[in-house]
């Protein structure tokens, strides 16, 4: 089924018909063919979703781990081939997107993953390795009910943002009484104008759709009125409390800040239905040790902090941080690698503070997409640029923004200024840049947007712990007891514990375990000499010892026992996040 | 139930006017013991029951350990302009820490008060006809039924949920032991090599640190009483129960400490309870019981000191403002920079400003809240005083991290008053020096075994000191101390099990549960009286021509506490009050604005609006002026 809008998008782009060759391109072997030229609404995401599922039954599982406030389904695909064990005992990647309602083309992406992993097991050496020693959790759409509303009725670029729980944003006692209206029904929610000799615009020299402010000495010739809307509840202000109102992405349970120093906090944290899912579905699984966010827009690979007051991370996970970041900068070109608090604001209660710094989690926020106007721009030169120079300078950005709008999106994306009679402000126009026009990608660019993004997802899958045993070396001691040197090797970046949450004890440390015969083991130590056969005594159980700090990044943690036994003895490696490896040894 | 007495008078009470709206005489709740967390439910049903018109009883939520978490409800219901749910409204809050019995007991004994007085006392009638009070005696019932009413007794400050607190997969498995069979835990001494610990030479039965510049060497480590269950090497590391309600709550959390919740909020109970308070935003003052005495310490922390908030504005801003970038301002003198320069449009609140600044969370009063917390201290300290009742100043305890006190000043926004009610007394003059003299250690010195308990808020296994010894001495017979007593230990050996008993320094003995409680719910109800309220004092109609009208109207708060506080205005908790003036199609506003906005009045003052209004003489205009935390009230003017 394809929706009235998702066909006014279509029809403006030719670039589909490429798109649909680009796709055939990816390893699609015979499974679902799914188009990634235009935005799914809720009812078509369910669709493809369940498509997925369906096809590929020995890979994918479809689940609903909650409703939204509306009762639309939070849907979670998760992806692994049933080889190396059950799903829970290996590494876990996680996704999702959209939790900004109007932010909506981190699902195609999410959902491009999805397919793409599917699509390429058996066919894509990366794929099905992948699949075999992974786990994906993949959640298309953390807002169903606000991506229904912007992709459906009538919104902006920037809105609706928030869930759709109504909220007394003007404090009046009444709920979402006073949003904006398509007064000029052109489906999107643009901007009012009116001519005034008192305003503090004019028109642009050389297009008169575009305002500029004036500057002093310069006579007004438009007032910015903003948002198309009128006073629904009569209280002399114009769509002030519209739908929601809040920031389910500043409502986690880290470093959270209520409203007055955080805006859109919301009541205490997790007091969204949404936020609880999403909450309740990552604590259920305890393996996922590397997480991706999807927003837009602006290109950027982010990472946490989100506030300065966390202080920097540990410096061993700032290296993981780098590792994978920089190399995303290479996936993702026009994308750059920042911290949300250093390089782009503050945020208090947000998703990845809390998946890394209380679960324990690598996670990345990705700013899906530049804006067309921005591109190319040089923002570091602009600041040396005496003040007309950039004025000039901002009144041509301005014609070549009008330029993609007129000659590249053929008109689809801009409605001309037309006379409205508005009923406190008289004659005014209404017109401006409609919902589409920004923030999210074009659609003949949209495939662009998934595959490298979901490239780069799968570079971080890839770069989670993967742990293999050495061959123990046995050694045969007085009275049956044996000395077994067993060393565990990563060979990817990430560790098998984030040095978070050994600092901070977020969850159990690794577990060192033998099985056999009659198997003991009788003492431990990690190996920190191994020419002076130095050892640092670990707390061993019947059976077992903890593995504090785990297996580092691309290296390895070699552990000295004292074993008895006889016949097999079955090494066990079993980490929370790094997986579980097992290797057999004859002590002898 | 209450007692056996007093069950036969509810009964004979239920029999004989079950129906009748009028509140039947009811037998008082006899504080001769803390009653059990079902004792506390069954009172409370009790009082719905013979309070038919006054009381009513409602669930909010569950404990983990499954226990109810109750509401009561009191107003006189058939009386009143408003609906219950439209009326200001006080909540009273106790025990969030579980261990803090005479809370509950407080509680009740208010609800009591209130529903004796409602027909009889003028005072209580007249509150109950206006405003609403809801009542919460028992936050923490898990703690409090594992911790006093279970089979064992340790003073515990935790819910039921389980934690694995030592992250070996396995939860709740080595909690402390009462292993010396006398029905309580304590502490054990045992002599270590590593031992920080020493006897008091002074006071044989307390101990100390060793203090090594003194030549002295420790002796003794201590552990609470228990055996490792787990075989880990560690005691008492992972006991049942987890989370510590007063500091789930979320102004400043502690985020990655296991006691604090895994997030403020997580839990059942301050879930509850912050969700009632969200869906009563008629609540304008919360008076609650708990170890926490914020009545005579405010401050909001150990360190912080109540400063108000002063800000500097930085340098990008203050370029544009004009201003010294170091110098510092009230954040109202910022807000008025900020409206006066047009730097940015729209409305300039001073929540908005403070979010520009980075200010992040208030951590102390706000300066012009200042007054009313110092006003009702004095007060207090006077009671205390008129009362002849000796309390121990110096040890009334501030908030501490994620206390749910500090979330209603903080966040909340309306004004929030906390007593303990009791307190070991300090011993007399000379005995003190001889303690400083044995060197009692400062509270943060104080090294207590790495327990649950150990670092629970009312802290039971603190430090003994000798206050407690005399105490016990003077007053629980010597019960509240066990002394030293060698015990053979499975895996430590000889040690001694002995120390403070468990609730001795947060709980009097029973039989001075009346006498302590008595004077605070006197205050408490007092503090009642002097809610914010809301009045059209006066309203002036001045002809200024034909058909041309000036019409004044006075606003008043006849309360004490102001209608709003500044943390309040601030976090956005508080409202204001809202006028709107009425004018028919035939009438028209010449000045003033049909919707004015009253940020706050403060206690007995008086505020003026004024409106210009074109209209035919002789005919009305009405004037309504309402806010959700002081009610709604109307006028209709005459314009002639």
């Amino acid at each position: 089924m394809i929706s009235r809008t998702t066909r006014q998008v279509k029809k403006l782009i030719l670039g589909c018909v490429l798109l649909l060759i680009a796709s055939g391109s990816i390893g699609l072997a015979n499974g679902p063919s799914l188009s990634f030229d235009h935005f799914y609404n809720h009812a078509e995401l369910t669709q493809a979703l369940q498509t997925l599922a369906a096809s590929y039954p020995q890979l994918a599982r479809l689940e609903s781990i909650g409703k939204s406030h509306q009762g639309r389904d939070l849907w979670a695909i998760i992806l692994t081939s049933a080889k190396n064990g059950p799903p829970e005992r290996k590494p876990g990647f996680y996704i999702d997107a959209n939790i900004h309602g109007n932010e909506i083309q981190g699902a195609e992406v999410a959902l491009y993953t999805a397919w793409y992993l599917l699509t390429s097991y058996g066919t894509s050496e990366q794929a099905t390795r992948l699949l075999d020693e992974k786990v994906f959790y993949v959640v298309p759409t953390m807002n169903p009910d606000s991506r229904d509303y912007y992709i459906t009725k009538a919104a902006d670029p920037n809105s609706p943002r928030s869930g759709q729980v109504p909220m007394d944003d003007d404090r009046d006692g009444v709920k979402d009484e006073d949003g904006p209206e398509d007064l000029n029904g052109d489906g999107s929610i643009t901007q009012m104008r009116k001519k005034d000799p008192k305003g503090s615009y004019r028109q642009h020299p050389d297009d008169p759709r575009i305002l500029v402010p004036i500057r002093p000495g310069e006579k007004g010739e438009y007032s910015l009125l903003g948002q198309e809307g009128i006073d629904n509840d009569g209280d002399g202000r114009i769509n002030e409390d519209g739908p929601g109102g809040y920031d389910m992405n500043r409502n986690y349970g880290y470093n959270w800040q209520p409203n007055y120093v955080q805006r859109g906090a919301g009541d205490y944290p997790f007091c969204f239905p949404e936020t609880q899912a999403i909450r309740d579905f990552l604590l259920k699984h305890p393996n996922i040790a590397g997480a991706q966010n999807f927003h837009n827009n602006g290109g950027m690979i982010l990472r946490a902090p989100g506030a300065k007051n966390l202080g920097e991370l540990p410096l061993a996970d700032v290296r993981v941080y780098d590792y994978i970041g920089k190399r995303g900068e290479k996936i993702l070109p026009d994308y750059r690698y920042l911290t949300v608090y250093k390089d782009l604001y503050t945020v208090y209660g947000g998703s990845i503070d809390f998946i890394y710094s209380t679960l324990g989690i690598f996670c990345f926020s990705n700013e899906l997409d530049t804006d067309p106007s921005e591109r190319g721009t040089d923002r570091r030169g602009q600041s040396r640029e005496d003040e007309e120079t950039a004025y000039l300078r901002s009144l041509q950005r301005r014609l070549d923004e009008m330029d993609y709008y007129d000659r590249v999106l053929l008109g689809d994306q801009y409605t001309d200024w037309k006379p409205y009679q508005h009923p406190v402000y008289g004659d005014i126009e209404i017109g401006g840049v409609k919902k589409f026009g920004r923030r999210v990608p074009p659609a003949f660019k949209l495939a662009e947007t998934c595959h490298r993004n979901a490239a780069f997802c799968l570079f971080h899958a890839d770069q989670l712990p993967r742990l293999e045993f050495d061959t123990p070396k046995i050694t045969k001691l007085d009275d049956g007891q044996y000395q077994v040197d067993v060393s565990v090797k990563n060979t990817r970046v990430t560790p098998s514990i984030s040095a978070q949450a050994t600092q901070k004890k977020l969850h159990r440390m690794d577990r060192l375990a033998v099985r056999g015969n009659g198997a003991r083991m009788l003492a431990a130590g990690q190996l920190v000499d191994e020419y002076r056969g130095l050892t640092r005594k670990l707390d061993t159980r019947a059976d077992s010892c903890w593995v504090e700090g785990g297996i580092p990044g691309f290296g390895q943690t070699d552990v000295r026992l004292l074993v008895k036994g006889t016949g097999d003895l079955t090494l066990v490696y079993d980490s929370l996040k790094g997986g579980t490896v097992e290797t057999v040894v004859k002590l002898q | 139930m209450i007692s056996r007495k007093s069950l036969c008078l509810v009964l004979l009470g239920l029999l004989s006017v079950a129906s009748a709206a009028q509140p039947v005489a009811q037998s008082r709740i006899v504080h001769d013991r803390y009653h059990s967390p079902d004792e506390v439910s069954a009172a409370l049903q009790n009082f719905a029951t013979h309070y038919p018109g006054f009381a009513t009883l409602s669930l909010i939520g569950k404990s983990p350990g499954g226990a109810p978490l109750h509401v009561l409800e009191i107003a006189d219901r058939g009386a009143g302009l408003a609906k219950a749910e439209a009326r200001p409204a006080i909540l009273v809050t106790a025990n969030i820490e579980g261990n803090h019995l005479i809370g509950s007991e407080a509680a009740l004994l208010l609800a009591e008060r209130l529903l004796t007085g409602a027909v009889s006392d003028p005072t209580i009638k007249k509150l109950l006809e206006n405003k609403v009070v809801y009542i919460a005696p028992l936050l923490n019932p898990d703690a409090a039924q594992s911790g006093y009413f279970g089979a064992l007794r340790m003073e515990r400050s935790t819910n039921a949920t389980g934690l694995d607190e030592d992250l070996d997969t396995a939860i709740d498995e080595d909690g402390p032991d009462d292993l010396n069979q006398d029905g309580m835990i304590t502490m054990m001494r045992v002599k270590d090599p590593e031992g920080e610990w020493i006897v008091d030479p002074e006071e044989p039965r307390l101990m100390r640190k060793a203090d090594p510049q003194k030549g002295e060497s420790g002796l003794y480590k201590l552990y609470l009483e228990g055996i490792d269950n787990d075989g880990d090497e560690s005691y008492n590391e992972d006991p049942s129960g987890g989370v510590e309600l007063n500091r789930n709550f979320p102004h400043d959390f502690e985020n990655n400490t296991a006691g604090a919740g895994m997030w403020p909020v997580s839990q059942p109970e301050t879930r509850a309870l912050v969700d009632f308070m969200v869906a009563h935003r008629n609540i304008a003052l919360v008076l609650n019981f708990s170890t926490e005495n914020t009545i005579l310490n405010f401050q909001q922390t150990a360190r912080a000191k109540a400063t108000g908030e002063r800000v500097k504005v930085p340098q990008r801003f203050a370029t544009m403002l004009g201003v010294d970038p170091e110098q510092e301002f009230e954040l109202g003198e910022v807000v008025e920079m900020f409206r006066g320069s047009g730097v940015f449009g729209g409305e300039v609140s001073e929540d908005r400003v403070a979010q520009l600044l980075g200010s992040g969370p208030a951590v102390s009063l706000d300066r012009q809240d200042l007054p009313v917390f110092e006003a009702i201290q004095k007060e207090y300290k006077e009671a205390l005083k008129t009362a002849g009742v000796q309390y121990p100043e110096k040890k009334a305890r501030p908030v501490g991290k994620g206390s749910f006190v500090a979330y209603c000043y903080y966040q909340y926004g309306v004004p929030v008053f906390s007593t303990d009610i009791w307190a070991v007394p300090e011993a007399k003059k000379a005995e003190t020096k001889k303690a400083a003299a044995g060197g009692e250690a400062p509270p943060d010195k104080e090294a207590t075994p790495r327990t649950r308990a150990g670092n629970s808020s009312a802290g039971g296994t603190e430090t003994p000191d000798l206050d407690l010894i005399r105490w016990s001495e003077a007053v629980l017979g010597g019960k509240g101390y066990v002394p030293w007593a060698s015990y053979a230990h499975p895996t430590l050996g000889p040690v001694e099990i002995g120390g403070f008993a468990p609730f001795a320094r947060v709980l009097p003995p029973p039989e001075l549960i009346e006498k302590h409680i008595a004077l605070p719910v006197d205050f408490y109800l007092k503090l009642m009286q002097k809610t914010a309220g809301l009045a059209i004092e006066e309203t002036r109609v001045k002809s200024l021509s034909e058909g041309l009208y000036a019409v004044t109207c006075f606003l008043s708060n006849p309360g004490w506490l102001p209608t709003s506080s500044a943390q309040g205005r601030r976090a956005g908790g508080a409202w204001p009050v809202t006028v709107r003036i009425q004018t028919d199609k035939d009438q028209a506003l010449f000045a003033g604005r049909p919707i004015e906005s009253v940020p706050s009045i403060g206690g007995g003052e008086t505020k003026k609006l004024e409106w210009t209004i074109r209209a035919k003489s002789g005919s009305n205009i009405q004037i309504f002026a309402e806010s959700p935390k002081l009610g709604a009230v109307k006028t209709q003017v005459t314009l002639h």
